[in-house]
């Protein structure tokens, strides 16, 4: 059994054997920040509740690279993911390129997103479009 | 509060320098500077330095080795915009009184960097949307996207700033390229992030630059280029971007907009006043979405704006007559200092074949930084000088 790591602490909880993307909800102000900080990004207040984000989105612009990105190899895709709750996040997408459209559905995925060179799985998120029956796809 | 002048500027010829360290750039842009403004090294009071890759305490062992010692100094990092907040704490400064005169230094050697960290495109170190593959050109490329979806603006309009620009810097004497590209060279160049191409990216590059500045009692009694017409900052703001929700758009970004404002505020003036601009187009795409954030045409009208020619040389408001990043080169510390003695040169009328005829006002912009959970661009900084 190979060591695996998340890509970014606190970025992913363990819940029922899957991980989910943690963010903190503001009892003040009501937005959701993704990672959970010290205080709101927005308000400075404390007292926020760690919630697990949304796991459909909608995409707000998106990018094919085409050089290496550190573990990264070309062409791969990645996107500003809206989400229901009014959170912004930055992801790649696995998905046919012909398929990419701004404002499509995606749903989050997670798993092994790189592995070191020691052999190391490091464990993050991404998203997949969503069935043609979301509203995204085709 | 003081009025502020420019008494000398300095600068190296930006390009691949991998055999001068960034002291060795330093030096050359400090000396240079001194000598332009007549005075002693002896005679500085307090110093800054925009650097962003640098070994620790550049501006210590740059001005060492011209003797200036024992005075307050700093090196500030703030990004693409580090150099820019060096001039603008060197301005607050003598405003308020702290000091008479001083300098602002820019540094930087990328060719020191890659050899360290390896070559490719740079992400922030330990940032959570950089460990997913955010970097510069990616954020850019969803900005053009943006362009062409909510702009209208095509192919030709993206690569337009970097048709001009690196016309520009044909004739630039301190340039990285000299080479005039049309857009389909551009887009024949190897593709970065859609639609980005290596043509429509400014450079990795080493330089420096420096400018120093005075209070108006000091200009009075020491300035000694008598050709030279007083030309003053009229106007100096570094902004900085708010949390990040679904609500920001690229194309209008808050720290940029507001920015403007204040700095047109603070100088007296209106866009309209403007006779150049010199700004970070750090990728061609991006100056194109800066015009109407900065007032140069309403919100919406960049791409027609461009399509006007008002903005290059000859035009109501040529933007980037040096050449701009993409021709000149973007030592990251050094563009912020680099591009304020630009406007310099341009109201001082020394800008050779790229000058700017009867120019006034000139604004000097830049913006750096993209990050998780801000609305990138992080920070912009922004300087209006007078004459």
């Amino acid at each position: 059994m190979s060591n695996q790591v998340v890509f970014y602490p606190g970025a992913l909880d363990e819940k029922d054997g899957k991980l989910i993307q943690m963010g903190s909800k503001c009892n003040s102000c009501g937005k959701t920040t993704f990672p959970a900080a010290e205080l709101c990004m927005f308000c400075s207040s404390d007292g926020g509740e760690k919630v697990p984000l949304s796991t459909i989105g909608t995409v707000f612009s998106f990018c094919v690279t085409r050089v290496p990105v550190g573990p990264y190899k070309p062409p791969f895709i990645s996107a500003y993911i809206d989400l229901p709750e009014g959170t912004r996040v930055f992801g790649q997408i696995h998905a046919n390129m012909n398929e990419l459209k701004t404002g499509m559905k995606v749903k989050v995925e997670t798993g092994v997103i790189w592995t070191e060179k020691d052999g190391t799985e490091v464990l993050g998120y991404y998203y997949v479009p969503c069935e043609p029956e979301c509203g995204g796809g085709k | 509060m003081q009025d502020v002048y420019v008494l000398g500027i300095g600068q190296t010829i930006f390009g691949k320098h991998g055999s001068l360290t960034v002291n060795d750039l330093g030096a050359a842009a400090a000396l240079t500077a001194t000598k332009d403004a007549g005075l002693s090294p002896k005679d500085l009071q307090t110093a800054y330095c925009g650097s962003v890759y640098s070994p620790p305490t550049p501006v210590q062992s740059i001005l060492i080795r011209l003797g200036i010692n024992r005075i307050p100094m700093f090196t500030i990092e703030n990004a693409c915009a580090s150099g820019s907040s060096a001039v603008h704490m060197l301005h607050r400064d003598i405003k308020l009184g702290v000091c008479d005169v001083g300098i602002a230094l820019g540094v930087e050697s990328l060719s020191a960097y890659n050899k360290k960290f390896g070559k490719g495109l740079i992400g922030i170190e330990g940032d959570l949307d950089a460990k997913l593959g955010l970097t510069m050109p990616a954020f850019f490329s969803m900005l053009c996207n943006r362009l062409m979806q909510e702009r209208g603006a095509t192919i030709k309009d993206i690569c337009y700033p970097s048709v001009k620009n690196h016309k520009a810097g044909m004739t630039n004497p301190y340039s990285q390229y000299k080479k005039e590209v049309n857009v389909a060279e551009i887009m024949a160049s190897p593709m970065i992030a859609d639609p980005i191409t290596v043509l429509q990216c400014c450079p990795q590059s080493d330089g420096a630059a420096a400018v120093i500045l005075c209070s108006k009692e000091y200009y009075k009694k020491h300035n000694k280029k008598g050709n030279r017409v007083p030309v003053k900052i009229a106007g100096s703001v570094i902004s900085v971007s708010g949390a990040q929700d679904s609500s920001y758009d690229p194309l209008a970004l808050k720290s940029m907009i507001d920015g403007a404002k204040a700095a047109y505020e603070m100088a007296g003036i209106g866009p309209e006043d403007l006779n150049l601009v010199e700004l970070h187009d750090a990728f061609s795409g991006e100056e194109l979405a800066a015009y109407e954030m900065l007032g140069l045409c309403k919100p919406g009208e960049g791409v027609a704006l461009a399509r006007s020619g008002a903005v290059e040389l000859g035009g109501r408001c040529p933007v980037n007559p040096s050449g701009g990043l993409l021709s000149m080169g973007h030592p990251l510390g050094a563009s912020g200092v680099r591009v304020v003695i630009d406007i310099a040169r341009q109201l001082w009328g020394e800008a050779g074949a790229n000058q700017v005829k009867g120019a006034k006002v000139g604004m000097a912009q830049m913006l750096g930084g993209v990050l998780t959970n801000i609305e990138s661009a992080v920070v912009a900084g922004i300087q209006i000088l007078v004459k």
